[in-house]
């Protein structure tokens, strides 16, 4: 009976020819590493978002009156609406974590370099996407935290001026965050980002297997560095096959993800969800250490250490756009960055000013 | 065994156990909440609905009237109907339950007087305590 299913379901897609050609037959560097799994288990992460976040859709009411009440409905009443929102909020911690790994370890191999600089931007912007979905998710659960965390951010495009405040309006939907600002930031977050990330991640993945996979430029092999004029899929007749090889690597990383997901979920439930996020919002009275999530605190950090507040916006700004368009201003061709020294120094140095960042803006 | 059979058939156990356990978080989940009020009492002073006078309530969730008939006492009729759940309203000069939808017409009892509800609207059970009605 199962053969009979396989044999029609296979004359109506050829799928077996599918798998063997591009799963079985598709070769992966000889000497790629685990690292190279990180894209994959980002989008596990996305889908994991997407699937709970329609759960939660079920119960939320994005209503001012009814928000905070109704995430503790989710939380206290529902069957394992605990279980599903969890998953939302530590999914939400875990997923940006790993796309700054992603990012950081395609910066690591250079992976970024000719001919994959539209890969890098593209990448780029699925990770300022990342950003702005949590931040929109942010103010949904209407808690002190949010409200507040959220003013605060709504108040930065007031540095700039002439279009500034009106910026700010524009965002909150009126002069303070309210009721509106909730509207439009639920419409945001599951109506306007989902599909712009769908389309985003659809042009990311179709250049990855159009290109092919990047090799790494230190490992046992080093596959030879052909000269890009013209379009060709890079190929490696002589590696590993993607099925079984590294597809286990993959679903290795995936369960790792799991792991991490589950263990803080039953051994730090609380650890994403402080006490100003179980108290309702109150647009009368700020609490006192407002914060933003801990992937913001570097930024934050900055933004309170330059005393010019637009000049404190401007830099961030340089920085992003420095972020996306990377690939174009790093025009070398040696693509292994143990032998660029002053690379090394600054990514290093980048990496370290965020930790000291973070660390700082936390207390 | 071979080792990559073994490894398969592993990988497929734990694979189809993770999502199994999934289910019934997910079942239970999309299960409907208890209506509130549910298994709680209502207590109503019998002095509040005068003789072929009525009273709305809502019990579990449910829309229902308290009727009170002439020579056959009190009776908790639920507002639904059975044709396709339009709530029923007590004509008082008619002395039947009407609905507004598609003209089904009970009489006091709760059974089909005229039109398309195939069968009689929900009896509530309630208890008479000296000068109250208790529902639940």
């Amino acid at each position: 009976m199962v053969q009979r299913i396989r044999e029609w379901i296979e004359i109506r897609t050829g799928i077996s020819e599918l798998v063997r050609s591009q799963l079985i037959g598709y070769m992966v560097p000889r000497n790629i590493n685990i690292f190279y799994s990180l894209g994959i288990v980002a989008f596990v992460a996305y889908i994991i978002q997407a699937i709970t976040g329609i759960f939660l859709l079920i119960y939320y009411a994005p209503h001012e009156d009814h928000a905070f009440k109704s995430i503790q409905l989710i939380m206290n009443t529902v069957p394992y609406g605990w279980l599903f929102r969890l998953m939302h909020v530590v999914g939400s911690n875990l997923m940006v974590a790993v796309v700054f790994l992603h990012m950081l370890s395609v910066f690591f191999l250079q992976a970024y370099k000719k001919p994959r600089e539209l890969t890098w931007v593209i990448g780029a912007l699925m990770s300022l996407i990342t950003l702005t979905f949590c931040l929109s998710g942010y103010l949904l659960p209407w808690s002190q935290l949010s409200y507040w965390a959220t003013t605060i951010v709504t108040t930065m495009p007031t540095a700039f001026p002439v279009i500034g405040d009106f910026f700010t309006k524009l965002l909150r939907g009126g002069e303070q965050v309210s009721g509106v600002t909730l509207n439009r930031f639920f419409a945001v977050h599951v109506a306007f980002l989902p599909p712009l990330m769908l389309i985003l991640f659809g042009i990311h993945i179709f250049l990855v297997c159009r290109i092919g996979f990047s090799s790494p430029p230190f490992g046992k092999v080093i596959e030879e560095r052909k000269e890009w004029k013209e379009f060709r899929p890079e190929s490696y007749p002589d590696g590993h096959p993607f099925y079984p090889y590294f597809f286990s690597k993959e679903a290795f990383m995936i369960f790792l993800y799991f792991l991490a997901m589950f263990f803080i979920i039953s051994f730090a439930p609380a650890l994403f969800l402080p006490a100003d996020a179980n108290t309702p919002a109150d647009p009368l009275n700020t609490p006192e250490h407002v914060r933003p999530e801990w992937y913001f605190l570097a930024p934050y950090q900055m933004f309170k250490l330059i005393p010019n507040k637009f000049l404190g916006i401007i830099l961030q700004i340089t920085l992003v756009i420095l972020f996306i368009l990377w690939p174009f201003f790093d025009r070398l061709k040696e693509n292994n960055i143990l032998k660029r020294p002053r690379l090394l120094v600054l990514f290093l140095g980048v990496l370290s000013l965020w930790a000291v960042l973070t660390i700082w803006g936390s207390y | 065994m071979k080792r990559r059979r073994f490894l398969k058939l592993l990988t497929s156990i734990l694979g189809v156990s993770a999502l199994s356990a999934f289910t019934y978080p997910i079942l239970r989940f999309l299960t409907p909440l208890k209506a509130k009020g549910k298994g709680e009492s209502i207590i109503i002073a019998k002095r509040e609905i005068p003789i072929e006078g009525a009273k709305d309530l809502v019990i579990g969730g449910v829309p229902a009237v308290l009727i009170n008939r002439k020579d056959k006492g009190y009776i908790i009729l639920s507002k639904v109907c059975t044709h396709l759940g339009c709530l029923v309203k007590y004509d008082k000069e008619k002395l039947l339950l009407i609905c507004p939808c598609h003209a089904g017409s009970f009489d006091l009892e709760g059974n089909v007087v005229s039109g398309p509800p195939p069968k009689s609207l929900e009896k509530f059970q309630f208890r008479i305590e000296g000068d109250n009605v208790r529902i639940g």
